[in-house]
């Protein structure tokens, strides 16, 4: 108790001494647009007295000022970001579970995000960051925010233009699974291909694609398709029971989530479209609901251990 | 006439099609089945070492011994059908369950690091003979449904296809076999 007592006093101190740079930094960003607006009237006044060059030379004045006291106050805003992260968010994280830990510069890394199978379209523009990892009673389990693109690229009058699609936007959760498996066994959200491909798997054996698992659970079955190489052991994972869990877990994301057992864990695709553990600027840190959004949904990652029962060690994996 | 020719080339396509697929899903399910008793000889197999490793530590228990190894000799004897393989397993599975609880009363065995291996290994052959049911089951259904829906009704009345039950699966494998739950009964 005095040992909570105590952290929460630090982390009331750590804010209260994270907020004097917060406001320097807003501050300093409420300065440079004010000397942006400050250049646009300027330019605008030169255009309307019809004397532009006084108009460019007086705009850039500000506008130099302005760029000037943006990068010289950059490295504090990176300071303050990761500063946020570990002392407040680091420390916050402790309040769930003792083990959690974040370490902001790290994430799933891209050759893990490809082989867990999760999604088909390989990335060709990757970030993540925000890596949270911990222990659940035996289960160890770590999860990251992940950006995944892929590139389009279309030939036009002017040249070559690239657009980029996103494959996956959200937080990919990792957890040694509690059984031995041999092949990957993949749960993804059923679209229109899945559909027909899973029709036809049924109804027209030589045509339909073998790794196909048609599951008895007829909401899992329709929310979902499942793809294995081993009929067998996509059962033995997917039991009705973990089946019904599933399910139960997916009621809780706004998207269906997609899933995959492979080598020997368990990989869960939460689509979000909000950036978590990201320190306010514009925002006092001094609120009472600063944390509560990012502290819920490392609660809910934290609970998906228990949720699925990952704990149940009985398959000789102790 | 080219028109005729080629509706009939078309018919005979689909018919190979259909033919091909009922041939297929059949298989599918005598595979489904193989595997069940691959798994199931598997795990008659752990019923010796099981027998041996009890007996060393109880004295009280050989009605219930006598009756595993009884219903193991039956189950390997061969000659068997399907129904009675499975009739045999459920008894011999609810048989060893039975063991299990009672092991409670036998600390000495309880703390035996060959008797908890063997009961885990008994517990992972469960779940994977449960996979496999329900596997064969979903070949089952499939194979009724080809067999029993137009058009390849016709073609199995062909072949002298008819109708496979499923498995019924007794209802504690429809939950995650915990050795805690067996021994807290």
């Amino acid at each position: 108790m005095d040992s909570e007592i105590n952290s929460k006093a630090n982390l009331q101190e750590v804010l209260n001494t994270l907020e004097v740079d917060r406001k320097k930094i807003a501050e300093t960003y409420q300065t440079c647009y004010i000397l942006i607006g400050l250049a646009v009237l300027i330019f605008a006044v030169g255009f309307f007295i019809r004397f532009i060059p006084l108009g460019i030379i007086g705009c850039l004045v500000p506008i130099i000022i302005a760029i000037v006291m943006y990068f010289r106050i950059e490295d504090d805003v990176i300071k303050y970001k990761s500063a946020y992260k570990m002392n407040v968010v680091g420390v916050a994280l402790k309040d769930i579970n003792e083990t959690l830990t974040i370490t902001p510069q790290s994430g799933l890394p891209e050759y893990e995000f490809i082989s867990s199978e999760l999604f088909t379209t390989e990335p060709d523009r990757y970030k993540t960051q925000d890596l949270i990892s911990g222990i659940a009673d035996k289960t160890s389990f770590w999860f990251a925010e992940v950006h995944a693109e892929y590139k389009t690229e279309t030939q036009t009058k002017n040249g070559t233009r690239t657009t980029w699609h996103t494959i996956f936007k959200g937080i990919v959760f990792v957890a040694d699974f509690n059984k031995n498996f041999n092949v990957s066994t993949v749960v993804r959200p059923k679209g229109i291909a899945d559909a027909i491909g899973s029709w036809f798997s049924k109804n027209v054996f030589s045509f339909g694609d073998s790794e196909v698992v048609q599951l008895e659970n007829i909401e899992f079955d329709n929310k979902f398709a499942t793809f294995s190489k081993d009929q067998i052991e996509a059962r033995y994972i997917l039991t009705p029971a973990m089946m019904e869990r599933i399910l139960d877990l997916n009621s809780k994301s706004d998207d269906t989530i997609s899933i995959s057992f492979i080598h020997s864990k368990m990989y869960v695709a939460f689509p979000l479209s909000h950036n978590y553990f990201e320190a306010p600027i514009h925002s006092s840190l001094l609120v009472p609901d600063l944390l509560t959004n990012d502290l819920a949904i490392v609660k809910f990652m934290y609970d998906i251990v228990h949720e699925l029962d990952l704990n149940t060690r009985i398959w000789g994996k102790e | 006439m080219l028109v005729i020719i080629g509706l009939f080339v078309f018919l005979f396509i689909i018919g190979i099609v259909i033919y091909n697929s009922l041939i297929g899903k059949r298989n599918q399910v005598t595979n489904a089945f193989s595997a069940i008793d691959v798994m199931l000889k598997k795990r008659y197999d752990l019923i010796p070492n099981l027998v041996e490793v009890v007996k060393q530590y109880t004295n009280y228990e050989q009605s219930t011994l006598t009756k595993i190894v009884e219903l193991r000799a039956r189950a390997t004897s061969g000659n068997l059908t399907d129904e009675e393989k499975a009739s045999l397993d459920t008894e011999l599975s609810s048989a060893v369950i039975g063991l299990m609880v009672t092991v409670e009363n036998y600390p000495d065995l309880k703390a035996n690091t060959n008797f908890l291996n063997l009961q885990t290994t008994w517990t992972e052959s469960e779940e994977q003979i449960a996979a496999a049911r329900r596997t064969y089951n979903s070949a089952v259904t499939d194979y009724n449904n080809a067999i029993m829906m137009f058009p390849g009704n016709m073609f199995a009345g062909m072949l002298g296809y008819t109708k496979i039950d499923v498995l019924a699966t007794p209802e504690e494998e429809r939950k995650n076999i915990s050795a805690k739950e067996l021994f807290n009964n």
